[in-house]
């Protein structure tokens, strides 16, 4: 113990001022000589002890009154290491900036980090002193809660006291930036930006803040034990992805999901699960080593009758809990809006272009073959709504003019799956000149290979399909060999020129003459599919084959995909989902996975077709509820949505402290700081140099009435 | 004619002088008394039958209802007394007045002065120190009173020592008054063994003699008025007390009035003349109480008629 006016123990000696009134009080004592001492000694018997313990209380009691005064004079006060930044005492500026991010729930010896980010910011809080203006900037993304550099630190203390970790990644550049500004505007020369954090690399996104010399000191406090802890241990979905898996039946899914160990250990066999609802379907493993992404792929089937579903992969248990799951709303319709335009309908049945696909698509007309179809001319085509529609098939369709083409192709852009089969209708040139943004390809002229012969010649010459992507979900369901393909025999194809601006273009399958028979391309989030031969028989037998209904109805699933897709659009902490508004709704209720909700009602609905929702700060389902005019809320299970987590935030790798603004180099080693710290004792003194006069009055009124 | 301070009383010359000063303020308080030591007391009218003394046939009767009745008497008999006189140590406080012990010893010298002056036989068994006997055994002549007194000064000059109590003094009195009946009256405080002293004080009135206690206090005893941090010596042993007499004032008095009350209700159930006396009252006072007291219970026959 030190003290920082020592002069002042001189009067220490006051301590012998008690004792000597004590002793003299003594031999002050009058001497009598009682006779009736029993009762004296039986009404002390029980008091005598407590009156010397009285005396001897009050003695020590009044010593050391006498003792502590001049200790408190004197300030005594004691030195420590302690954990933490070298604060500064006195009239200055000071930013904290806490690290609410969702990393901060990391937890690793049964502390959290969010825990010792609040401990820290009460201690600098503490060293700053009353006179020093303060202000608390949080550094989750987005987080808008700051406060105004302030003196009021009971104020403050009370803010930090609460501070609760955000589902937010870190975004510590602009916070700095922020306290930075804030600091601009005070009037003292000493400022100063402590920054509180685990320093996540991936907080530090961005140009610096400031550059050294041109802003505040930054101290920078590491509130992760590096020394125990290098990097802390995290193990997270970074990503799903879900997929029909037609091997699997029309209800199959395959899950994939991506896992990253953003360790600076390997991480084996660490368990992953994924539940559908509220089932865990299955089980598996996960080995990853140290910064490795993995993909663990599921296999899994969809309750029957249940067209929407909750998705979700979770990890194990791990230190930081939160990107452990990540969820998935899907969608998996079963029944397929497909739109064939007949350019070639005839009165006869058999010789109508879509007789055979119509056919394929919907056997024997059963309402479980997974396709509603709708046929019509090219005519009809402006009166449809192509938004009811998954894909269309344009069958032998003469060339459209540029509106209409204009038309199906954004809708195609939009997600729609387009099927363009060919035939005698078909002129090259004038699809090359209209219809090239449905086509993959351009075409050129159509050949027939076996023109002029006949009978068995014609069936020798006729192209075959050889080669086809069996990978590709539309031939997944066919062997390498599968005769029901491989027999068909075309006698016409058209051959196609070069590729148009469609991207991935890929060719599905090829004839013997290894011209194109599938072209595949994507359009925006559509896709085209061009098959240069008819859909009937006019072309090909392909028809009359076992193989051309799987093909087709593959075909179909496949451009359908974009339903599948839109499991995809997730949504991250913080960014708003689209809800989409029927004409007639008048309230949405949105339910948050911890059961709050919010309405949006009124105005805020009228005339509009599509709402931002933007309170997603919890990961988990959001439940939609609709009501109409009649008022009775009703569950809109196609508008639910799922919020995730923005994996960036998993990445707990320390910052490169090279990229932090701060002058000293020394002082910006990502670890624990650690500082001489001064702790005053003449607080604790003097507040027990109160208690002591408290008790010496309780013991001179209170025992003087034994 | 208001009566002599304590004080004053020990500013006088001897004892005897003491003694017969404290009676006759004490006889002059006692108005009714009829104390002209009449040795033959008539008892009541008996009819005369043959045998009986003529001289003693009351004639004013005769004359009044014409028959012949004779006056019987009632012959007072030689009254002895047990006069105890308490010197223990604890006697020995005085304050700033007049001492316990002193102030006993003026009660029994008048007493005694009152008792041989009535020709009765009076003792006198001092206690307190074991290692002195200071018995005097009762006898009625004049001459005896100076043997009496003697011992008192005796007493009073040596100063109350001694740890011997009231009961073991009592105990003794009771072997010697077995044969007959007396009047037993002990001066003490009783703060050696208050309760013991009672049971004997009881005992000897059940065994037919009359008994008086003197519960002899010093006013400082009575009211504990100290003030001011006070180191309280024991009177009987080396006990010291150091305390704050203000602190513990409540609670002695409290416990000596639990002992007041438990000696005088012992007494009075017992049949034992209880008169506590403070020293600071009169010794006149105390005897004229006490004469009093004997007045009422006898009626008009001396006080300690048998």
């Amino acid at each position: 113990m030190e003290f920082l006016a020592p002069i002042m123990l001189v009067g220490a000696a006051g301590l012998l001022i008690p004792v000597v009134i004590h002793l003299i009080g003594r031999q002050r004592a009058k001497v009598v000589r009682f006779a009736a001492m029993d009762f004296l000694l039986g009404s002390r018997r029980k008091t005598a002890r407590r009156f010397k313990l009285r005396e001897l209380l009050l003695l020590v009691v009044r010593a050391l009154i006498c003792l502590a005064i001049p200790i408190v004079l004197a300030k005594p006060f004691a030195s420590c290491e302690a954990p933490g930044p070298r604060v500064a005492h006195g009239p200055q500026a000071a930013v904290l900036v806490i690290d609410d991010s969702f990393a901060v729930m990391h937890r690793s010896a049964g502390v959290s980090l969010i825990e010792r980010i609040k401990e820290q910011a009460l201690s600098i809080l503490e060293q700053l002193g009353p006179q020093a203006e303060v202000a608390v900037v949080f550094a989750a993304e987005g987080t808008e809660t700051t406060t105004e550099l302030s003196r009021d630190h009971l104020r403050l203390r009370d803010m930090i006291s609460g501070v609760r970790a955000s589902n937010r990644p870190a975004d510590s550049n602009t916070a700095l930036r922020h306290a930075a500004q804030l600091l601009a505007g005070a009037d003292h020369q000493r400022q100063t930006v402590f920054l509180l954090s685990p320093l996540a690399a991936t907080g530090f996104r961005g140009e610096s803040p400031w550059s050294v010399g041109n802003g505040p000191t930054l101290v920078v406090v590491d509130v992760v034990d590096r020394e125990a802890d290098p990097v802390p241990d995290n193990l997270a979905i970074t990503d799903v992805k879900v997929e029909r898996n037609p091997n699997s039946g029309s209800r199959g899914i395959r899950v994939t999901a991506g896992v990253a160990n953003f360790a600076d250990r390997d991480v084996v066999e660490h368990e992953i699960r994924l539940r559908v609802g509220d089932a865990i379907v299955a089980r598996g493993l996960i080995s990853a080593g140290q910064g490795e992404r993995q993909s663990k792929q599921f296999l899994a089937t969809i309750p029957p009758g249940s067209r929407f579903t909750d998705v979700v992969v979770e990890l194990g248990d791990d230190g930081l809990a939160i990107d452990n799951r990540r969820y998935l709303r899907i969608e998996l319709r079963e029944e397929v809006n497909v739109l064939l335009v007949d350019g070639d309908p005839h009165t006869i049945r058999h010789q109508d272009e879509l007789f055979y696909l119509e056919a394929a698509l919907r056997p024997g007309d059963r309402s479980d073959s997974g396709a509603t179809l709708r046929t019509a001319t090219v005519d009809e085509l402006p009166d449809i709504e192509l938004d009811n529609f998954d894909v269309m098939v344009l069958a032998n369709v003469r060339a459209m003019a540029r509106e209409r083409v204009s038309r199906v192709a954004k809708w195609v852009e939009r997600g729609g799956g387009l099927m363009v089969a060919l035939g005698d209708n078909v002129d090259a040139d004038a699809y090359n000149r209209t219809m090239q943004p449905l086509l993959p390809q351009t075409l050129k002229d159509p050949i027939e290979v076996a023109y002029g012969s006949r009978g068995s010649e014609r069936a020798e010459r006729a192209l075959r399909l050889t080669k086809w992507e069996d990978e590709h979900p539309v031939f997944a369901v066919f062997t390498k060999d599968a005769p029901g393909l491989r027999d068909a025999r075309f006698h016409t194809v058209m051959l196609l020129g070069p590729t148009t601006r469609v991207d991935d273009r890929r060719v599905l399958a090829r004839y013997t003459n290894a011209a194109a028979a599938l072209v595949e391309a994507r359009s925006g989030q559509g896709r085209l599919m061009l098959l240069t031969s008819t859909v009937d028989r006019d072309w090909n037998d392909l028809v009359i084959h076992p193989g051309y209904l799987p093909l087709m109805q593959q075909i179909v699933r496949f451009l359908a995909r974009k339903q599948d897709e839109r499991a995809r659009e997730l949504v991250l902490i913080g960014r708003s989902a689209l809800l989409r508004v029927a004409g007639d709704d008048t309230r949405l209720e949105i339910r948050a996975p911890d059961a709050s909700r919010m309405v949006i009602e009124g105005a805020r609905l009228t005339g509009r077709k599509y709402m931002r929702f933007s309170d997603t700060h919890q990961p988990g389902f959001y439940r939609v509820l609709a009501a109409g005019q009649s008022g009775e809320p009703r569950h809109r299970v196609e508008a639910d949505f799922a919020v995730n987590v923005d994996s960036r935030g998993s990445d707990l790798r320390p910052v490169d402290a090279a990229l932090l603004p701060v002058a000293d180099q020394s002082q910006a080693e990502v670890g624990q700081a650690k500082h001489k710290r001064r702790v005053e004792l003449w607080h604790a003194i003097a507040i027990g140099l109160m208690l002591l006069l408290l008790v010496e009055s309780v013991i001179s009124l209170r025992w003087a009435r034994i | 004619m208001p009566f002599l301070d304590p004080m004053d009383i020990a500013q006088l010359g001897s004892l005897p002088l003491k003694a017969r000063i404290i009676v006759e303020g004490a006889l002059t308080g006692l108005h009714r008394a009829r104390l002209h030591g009449s040795s033959v007391e008539f008892a009541e009218h008996k009819e005369y039958s043959p045998g009986d003394e003529i001289r003693h046939i009351d004639w004013k009767a005769y004359g009044k209802v014409d028959r012949y009745y004779v006056k019987q008497y009632e012959q007072e008999s030689q009254l002895t007394v047990h006069l105890l006189l308490d010197a223990s140590s604890s006697m020995a406080y005085s304050g700033d007045g007049v001492g316990k012990l002193e102030y006993a010893s003026y009660l029994i010298a008048s007493l005694a002065h009152l008792l041989i002056g009535q020709r009765d036989r009076v003792g006198l068994s001092v206690f307190g120190d074991e290692s002195i006997d200071g018995y005097v055994p009762p006898r009625g002549r004049p001459a005896h009173l100076r043997d009496l007194f003697a011992v008192i000064d005796q007493v009073n000059q040596r100063g109350a020592r001694g740890s011997e109590t009231a009961a073991a003094a009592l105990e003794r009195i009771a072997e010697l008054t077995r044969r007959r009946r007396s009047l037993i009256a002990l001066a003490s405080d009783l703060l050696a063994s208050g309760s013991e002293t009672a049971r004997m004080l009881r005992m000897l009135r059940a065994q037919g003699h009359d008994v008086v206690l003197f519960h002899v206090l010093h006013p400082d005893e009575i009211e504990f008025p100290f003030e001011g941090l006070t180191v309280f010596e024991s009177l009987e042993d080396d006990r010291k007390l150091l305390a704050s007499p203000q602190v513990i004032r409540r609670e002695y008095l409290r416990r000596l009035d639990a002992f007041l009350d438990q000696t005088r209700s012992q007494c009075i159930d017992g049949g034992v003349e209880y008169h506590l006396v403070s020293t600071a009252q009169p010794v006149e006072q105390t005897l004229l109480d006490f004469l009093t007291s004997r007045v009422k219970l006898t009626g008009n026959r001396p006080a300690w008629s048998s």
